[in-house]
């Protein structure tokens, strides 16, 4: 009987654990997790759980009795301390030695810090966790000047949050448009007015140097700029939880280095989710580290199937999505700046499609539109070369073209 | 009680093209298919999204925002994230006039 210790109880762990369990009945499944919460996903952190409006079933996504019925031994507010690759042991925290015939490594991201004077005052902020998530919530309750550091999808999403809640909002990016990482310019303008239309306040091109303490509030200074708040949250993005596998001798690089299904190069241990980092068949196989709900949904069931002796690599088309306001965006593929844009527009709908040099689909990005996730994702798969004029006419359903 | 409300003209409803309605609370979807006309419950059991803004095919709505999909013949949840199935509604077709039984 295969005993596997999973390291981290978050979506990836979870994943990984049912996935398991659906191909093994006999496995001893292990999950540990330093949180106090069984798992969780984190899209509603920064907008149901926020807004105070019903996440669903897409928070807690599992029961709290769905553990003990799979004959999964989750044991929260415990914290792998290291792992004993020759004993083949996990050292918890507390002294405590689990042993594993198969270890997965699903420790996930921790927020990136800010690292400029007057960042560790209490009133800077990070948002990963259900604990952050309630904090800011009680924080906001209190309708501070908030002042958001960093225009990427977290930020955009708690500046939104924050905004519908009636507070002042700011936001200061250092790039020249919002969401530069994973939308074209076109986007990021559309997006930029979505959130000035509604109040918030955009400081583009802003690099914060400095916040400091002033009059009972903070002050926040980029270059000649001085911006108040109460309040102060940052979303820069993530760093990769590695420190375990590094000291364990695993290979990490910005993530813990992968194949395709997830297998480490240390026989019997793998990394799951967020955390890792490999080779995707989108990109002809260059590594790659993605952070979305999509990975950690999705790349976990690949590697429970490697631990189950299935050769079956990861390779989704990559997927992630964001909610700000009213707007729903979601970004399929590489829509890179450098390819050639068709838009497909209806009033407040979009669909942006990106083709290469030789008309071939790389990408899309749809706003308010999610009908069109499907076709665009087939066009991508599919590959096929396509005409961009007849694309951008909006009467020809996108099913036309698979 | 359950009652018959009229929905639609026939003629208005094409394939796989979904409907979007409310009666009363209910949100509903309505969709012909090759081999009739059904009605589901149109609120996504994952988060908050209206299925009949998906895309449709094969008797499948899938839900626009994160793509779990329904039977739409039975409301079967098909895919994760979902699990939960959509509530079906009896529909009718009389004198050129589309009815869904709530
Ligand atoms: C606020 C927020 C909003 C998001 N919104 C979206 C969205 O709208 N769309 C989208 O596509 N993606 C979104 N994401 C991204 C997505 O949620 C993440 O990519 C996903 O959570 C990654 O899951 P994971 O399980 O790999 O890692 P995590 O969720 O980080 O889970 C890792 C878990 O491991 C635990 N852990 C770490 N080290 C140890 C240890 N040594 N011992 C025990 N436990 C340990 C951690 O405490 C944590 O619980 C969002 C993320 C955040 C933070
Ligand atoms: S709201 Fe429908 S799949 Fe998430």
């Amino acid at each position: 009987m295969t005993r596997v210790v999973i390291i981290g109880a978050g979506q990836a762990g979870r994943r990984c654990a049912e996935a398991l369990r659906e191909r093994d009945a006999e496995a001893t499944i292990i999950l540990l997790g330093e949180e106090p919460h069984p798992p969780y996903d984190r899209p509603p952190l920064s907008k149901a759980v926020l807004l105070g409006t019903d996440p669903g079933n897409g928070l807690f996504v599992r029961a709290p009795e769905f553990y003990a019925e799979k004959r999964i031994d989750l044991r929260l507010n415990t914290r792998a301390a290291a792992i004993d690759v020759a004993a083949r042991q996990v050292v918890t925290e507390a002294g405590e030695r689990i042993g594993w015939d198969q270890l997965v490594l699903a420790t996930g991201a921790t927020a990136r810090r800010l690292r400029i004077p007057g960042a560790d005052d209490p009133r800077v902020m990070t948002l990963r966790t259900m604990a952050d998530a309630e904090a800011l919530k009680a924080r906001l309750a209190t309708r501070p000047r908030l002042a958001v550091v960093g225009g990427g999808l977290i930020g955009l999403e708690v500046a939104a949050s924050a905004r519908q809640l009636g507070c002042e909002v700011h936001v200061l990016e250092a790039a020249d448009r919002l969401m530069a990482r994973c939308v074209t310019p076109a986007i990021s303008d559309r997006f930029a007015a979505l959130h000035r239309d509604k109040g918030v306040a955009l400081h583009l091109g802003c690099a914060l140097t400095a916040i400091e303490p002033a009059d009972g509030a903070l002050l926040l200074q980029a270059g000649e700029a001085r911006i108040a708040a109460d309040l102060v949250v940052v979303g820069i993005g993530g760093v990769p939880n590695t420190a375990l596998a590094e000291a364990a001798g695993i290979a990490v690089q910005d993530g813990i280095l992968t194949d395709a299904q997830g297998r480490t190069g240390i026989p019997g241990i793998y990394a799951a989710g967020e955390v890792a980092r490999l080779p995707h068949a989108f990109w002809d196989a260059r590594p790659m580290r993605l952070e979305a709900w999509q990975v950690a949904q999705n790349q976990p069931v690949a590697v429970a199937r490697a631990i189950a002796g299935e050769d079956a690599p990861y390779d989704e088309i990559p997927w992630h999505w964001t909610d700000q306001f009213h707007w729903n965006l979601q970004v399929l593929g590489d829509p890179d700046p450098a390819y050639r844009l068709v838009e497909r527009a209806e009033g407040e709908k979009l669909t942006a499609i990106a083709l290469d040099d030789q008309g071939r689909a790389r990408g899309a990005v749809l706003i308010n539109n999610g009908r069109d996730a499907t076709p665009c994702r087939r066009l991508i798969a599919g590959g096929k070369a396509l005409d961009a004029a007849a694309l951008a006419d909006i009467a020809t359903p996108l099913r036309n073209f698979l | 009680m359950a009652t018959w409300h009229r929905v639609a003209d026939e003629a208005e409803l094409k394939l796989d093209t979904p409907l979007g309605l409310r009666i009363g609370e209910v949100q509903i979807a309505v969709v012909r298919l090759d081999d009739g006309i059904f009605a589901v419950n149109d609120v996504c059991t994952h988060e908050y999204a209206l299925l009949s803004e998906g895309f449709c095919e094969e008797g499948k709505l899938e839900c626009p925002l994160h793509q779990a999909c329904f039977d739409i013949r039975t409301g079967k949840a098909l895919n994760e994230p979902a699990e939960v199935p959509v509530a079906t509604y009896p529909t009718k077709v009389e004198g050129g006039a589309v009815y869904v039984q709530v």
